[in-house]
């Protein structure tokens, strides 16, 4: 056997730690210690006897090596066996890795996920939260939003209407309801009434349309619908405030583009498209290769709007919009059937946060 | 309407591919659905036109937008026979070769007709062409001219046969009770009176404005033909059409509002298409009815008001621009214009829509965004709201996840768990299939439904709970229902698995209510669809009625696709009425005790039918003598079985009492136990274990 030199002490004493760290049971690592400290063939011992065959002027260096070792060897031992003995079980230890016991967990609806975002961002943008009634009657639901009795979205095969009429609200006196709303719309008239301007709210809720059910229609959806009346509101207040709501809910980049369009109960009308968040506008399958996802409907209150309820058009502005709850869950969580929304299968359902 | 981009060309030289003009018009409001090769170096752009621009379900409407959008010259038809879009000169004198009568103005405010010999000759393929590209199906070459006119210039336009008109007139009045007439489709329609028609002496030869009677159809033995280009009422055709279930390229134009300028105009345009066409001779002049000719809209423009709206300030130069494309009259007049809007723009009304035109060919997005300050503090939100997320918050946080139904069930699912058999229901005047027809009056159904389907899927343990709107003729209200099958708790290496049964629920129920700050009570009920004996009606302090527990009966679980054997437990509140009784936690928090409390456990036979709530009852009111003031009162055992006698039960209660003001001594709560009991044993027969 070559003679150890002091570079041998530092190989040694590393190999002893890996072997420990190796150990799965304290009956290894006290056969890794006896490898190095036993009395016989381990390490220590056999520098030992390498003394009596050294030359003599090395006999000394090799005995000062081998005690090194030694005690390099038995200090990482010492602090081995302590921590060992503090993994041991004392009396009453449990398994800490067994399972906890509690009830598991339920799940927001993904509609509720989206809703109640949505209504934390609005809120934050100083916004305040409103509900109404899901039964309205003609006059909230269409006539006061400008859409005459001979309006096509009043055509019985967009509109459910009801065979009898319900009460409405603390059952007032000729408050008859009779069609199931279509739109949240309804209740910026409801709000109106009852407030004066500076207005600033959002309500979200189910709407009901005579659609078939079919991989992307549900004859009910859920909106958000947003209406901001004040002096001075402009369409370009109504652009701000949506383009900070995107970046809020789609991320920071996202731009907005406002296509003209028609509602009756605004004017100017435009539709929103967001650009994708998913290939930030260069076109892919989700966006139909256009950059751009249509997002929601919006325009300035059309003045005959606040006639209906009794504003002066000249002073009063505001801006209105739609969001399709739904429309934004379907493409946040890529649901490729809207139908899944209300199966209420527990293994769609447990995908959704808390 | 399907755009064919070289018939676009005929009225503005546009530069750039089909592609391009589509997305021109995408940003001026016109959605394209689509765009098509049509022929080398051409193409049909499917324009989504929304219903307030009848003009722009044209070839020159649309033209108008893109020469506007490209500050290009629109090409107009003319009388010249030269034009583009040539005009046949009116023919002036002759005697009129068909009497036109109209009875109804206000439901036909012009109509304009025109005698023709019918010369037989095929349609010319460039014609039949571009029909065909608008979605037109070619048949012969009279009508195919008047629907050429019809998607060229927007006015929908008919051909009689003369001979077929008796006494050669033409009649437009409402159709008389019971009438009939078979239209061009071949269909025989039975007419109301507020139809408005086009009859000749006798009888209707076309329902206006919708579609023409096969009577009178020109066919290939026709000699003369009558042309019609009126204008009529839209809501009278929209309700006509409607009735009818009877959609036309007509009726679609009419019922949005068509151009009372046109009639005439289009006449002259048809005759000059036939006169190309060599397809007939005009034999007379043209018969125009207009009563009272419809003025021009005066409409004011502010430039205040422009920069008001749009939040932007477009040039005067561009705003004037823009609507003098589109075909207004413009003149400036102090702070703004004065503008008359064309007859075909039926839907300038008002200064906001002039705005929403500046802005529109101005472009949005030239528009640069602000955020609206807010003028006052932001009102709470709507307490429900709140109300809805803390008991959402609950019961997930009891393993239950949210469900979400539609507002409307089944009449067959609405009556099986109708509390009183559902005479109540409100249901659906129009619905579009049975499995909507009825408004839920619970979301119990719903829920059940909801757990039939996971079981179906082979899960086990389903927990569900949904919060809406539930219907009733007394009105809307808003609750919370659960319904929950399959083990209790979780499995675990512990062991502990049981099923759900009634408390579990009725945990929740207090849960909630407690949340609420609601006192409310369970009564033993009875209802149809739950288990007998395993049903409880919620009750408030007054005896409100607040919701509804129990053991879903198997038979009405099987009906809704349940497994018999499985057990469901369904509990509802109505979240309103819980408003109503919820009481807000305190203001102000009481002092700590500062004397300790005294804990006496007691044990009692009674029999088994007595209610536990009626034990309350009992040591509540004889705490009212204590000695020791009794702070609370639990039941911590349930004893049935060996060494209890038979219909009786052992319960063991812990009873605390605690005085505010002084330590109490061990005499006095033995003392109060010791009444305690003696009142339990008066009243209820209790014997001490």
């Amino acid at each position: 056997m070559a003679l150890p030199d002091a570079a041998d002490v530092q190989v040694e004493v590393a190999r002893f730690e890996a072997e420990l760290a190796r150990a799965a049971s304290p009956r290894e690592a006290q056969a890794a210690r006896d490898r190095f400290l036993g009395r016989r063939n381990s390490v220590v011992a056999s520098w030992m006897q390498t003394i009596a065959s050294a030359p003599p002027e090395q006999k000394k260096q090799i005995g000062r090596l081998a005690n090194e070792l030694k005690q390099a060897v038995e200090e990482r031992w010492r602090r081995y066996a302590a921590g060992a003995e503090a993994a041991a079980r004392p009396a009453g230890a449990v398994d800490v890795t067994l399972p906890g016991r509690a009830r598991p967990l339920g799940h927001r609806h993904p509609l509720t996920v989206v809703r109640d975002q949505m209504e934390e961002i609005f809120s934050r943008m100083g916004f305040a939260l409103v509900e109404g009634p899901e039964v309205e009657d003609e006059w909230h639901c269409f006539d006061a939003l400008n859409m005459p009795a001979e309006h096509p979205a009043r055509d019985m095969q967009d509109t459910l209407y009801l065979a009898s009429p319900v009460a409405g609200d603390a059952g007032a006196p000729g408050d008859r309801r009779t069609l199931l709303r279509t739109h949240t719309s309804a209740m910026q008239i409801r709000y109106m009434l009852a407030h004066t301007p500076p207005i600033r709210i959002v309500v979200p809720g189910r709407v009901y349309r005579r659609d078939d059910l079919d991989l992307t229609h549900t004859p009910a959806f859920s909106q958000i619908e947003g209406l901001v009346v004040g002096e001075g509101i402009s369409l370009a207040d109504l652009k701000g405030t949506l383009a900070a709501f995107a970046r809020d809910m789609f991320g920071t980049g996202s731009r907005l583009r406002l296509r003209p369009s028609f509602f009756p109960y605004t004017e100017p009308s435009a539709e929103v498209d967001i650009s994708c968040w998913k290939c930030d506008g260069a076109g892919c399958a989700m966006c139909k290769r256009t950059g751009w996802i249509e997002i929601l409907g919006c325009g300035m209150v059309h003045p005959a709007v606040f006639e209906a309820v009794g504003y002066d058009p000249e002073r009063y502005t505001g801006f209105a919009w739609g969001i399709g709850i739904e429309r934004v869950a379907i493409l946040r969580y890529q649901v490729e059937d809207i139908r899944l929304f209300y199966e209420n299968d527990l293994r769609f359902l447990e995908q959704f946060p808390h | 309407m399907r755009l064919l981009v070289s018939w676009l060309k005929d009225f503005v030289d546009v530069p750039g591919s089909a592609d391009e003009i589509a997305g021109t018009l995408g940003l001026r409001g016109f959605e394209v659905a689509g765009i098509e090769p049509a022929g080398p170096g051409d193409a049909v752009i499917d324009v989504e036109v929304t219903a307030n621009r009848p003009d722009c379900l044209s070839v020159i409407g649309l033209a108008r937008e893109i020469a506007t959008a490209y500050g290009l010259p629109l090409r107009t038809p003319a009388a010249d026979p030269d034009a583009a879009i040539a005009l046949a000169a009116a023919p002036a004198g002759g005697a009129d070769r068909v009497q036109v009568i109209d009875e109804d103005a206000a439901l036909c405010p012009r109509y304009a007709a025109a005698v023709a010999e019918v010369i037989p000759v095929a349609t010319p393929a460039w014609m039949a062409g571009r029909l065909q590209a608008a979605g037109i199906r070619p048949i012969s070459a009279i009508v195919d001219l008047t629907n050429y006119v019809n998607v060229e210039l927007g006015q929908p336009m008919h051909a009689f046969d003369l001979a077929r008109l008796a006494g050669g007139t033409i009649r437009i009045r409402r159709a008389r009770p019971g009438e009939t007439i078979r239209t061009l489709d071949g269909v025989a329609r039975t007419l109301e009176a507020d139809m408005l028609v086009i009859a000749d002496a006798d009888r209707a030869q076309a329902i206006a404005g919708v579609m023409g009677g096969a009577d009178s159809e020109v066919t290939g033995s026709t000699r003369e033909v009558v042309f019609e280009s009126a204008c009529f009422d839209p809501a009278s055709v929209r309700r006509t059409s409607r009735r009818l279930q009877l959609k036309t390229e007509a009726s679609i134009r009419f019922e949005r509002g068509s151009d009372p300028g046109a009639p005439v105009m289009a006449l002259r345009r048809a005759i000059a298409l036939m006169q190309q066409m060599c397809a007939g001779r005009l034999s007379g002049p043209i018969v125009d009815r207009y009563p009272s000719p419809r003025e021009r809209r005066r409409l004011r423009l502010r430039r205040a008001r422009v920069k008001l709206l749009l939040g932007a300030t477009p040039p005067d130069a561009e705003i004037v621009r823009i609507l003098e494309g589109l075909g207004l009259e413009v003149a400036a007049a102090g702070g703004g214009w004065d503008v008359a809007a064309p007859t075909f723009r039926v839907d300038l009304l008002r200064e906001a829509d002039l705005i929403e035109e500046v802005g529109r060919h101005y472009g949005l997005d030239r528009i640069e965004p602000t955020f609206p300050p807010a003028m006052t503090p932001t009102p709470p939100p709507d307490p429900r709201i709140a109300r809805d997320r803390l008991v959402r918050r609950l019961l997930t946080a009891a393993g239950l996840s949210e469900a979400v139904s539609f507002g409307f069930i089944e009449a067959r699912a609405a009556a099986a768990f109708a509390p009183d058999g559902g005479p109540d229901a409100v249901s659906i005047a129009n619905p579009l299939s049975a499995k909507f027809d009825t408004l839920r009056a619970s979301l119990v159904p719903g829920l059940v439904d909801a757990l039939a389907h996971n079981r179906r899927h082979g899960l086990r343990d389903v927990r569900l709970f949904e919060i809406g709107a539930r219907f009733a003729a007394s009105g809307e209200t808003r609750g919370v229902a659960v319904a929950w099958t399959g083990n209790a708790g979780s499995e675990h290496w512990s062991g502990g698995g049981r099923d759900v049964d009634f408390f579990d629920v009725k945990g929740l129920v207090e849960q909630i209510c407690a949340a609420l700050g609601a006192e409310i009570r369970c009564v033993p009920a009875a209802t149809p669809f739950l288990v007998a004996g395993q049903t409880a009606a919620i009750l408030g302090p007054q005896g409100q009625a607040i919701g509804l527990l129990g053991v879903v009966a198997p038979a009405a679980a099987d009906r809704r696709g349940l497994p018999r054997q499985d057990r469901v437990v369904v509990g509802e509140l109505n979240l309103d009425a819980l408003d109503a009784i919820g009481v807000p936690a305190a203001d102000r928090t009481r002092p700590l005790p500062r004397h300790p409390a005294v804990v006496r456990d007691l044990s009692i036979i009674v029999p088994d039918a007595l209610p536990a709530a009626t034990i309350r009852g009992t040591m509540q009111a004889a705490a009212a003598d204590l000695k020791a003031p009794l702070a609370g009162t639990a039941l911590f055992d349930r004893y049935q079985g060996q060494g209890v006698p038979e219909a009786s039960v052992s319960l063991s209660i812990r009873l605390t009492f605690q005085a505010p003001d002084r330590t109490l001594t061990d005499a006095e709560v033995q003392q109060s136990v010791e009444q305690i009991l003696a009142a339990l044993v008066r009243e209820h027969g209790a014997v001490r274990r």
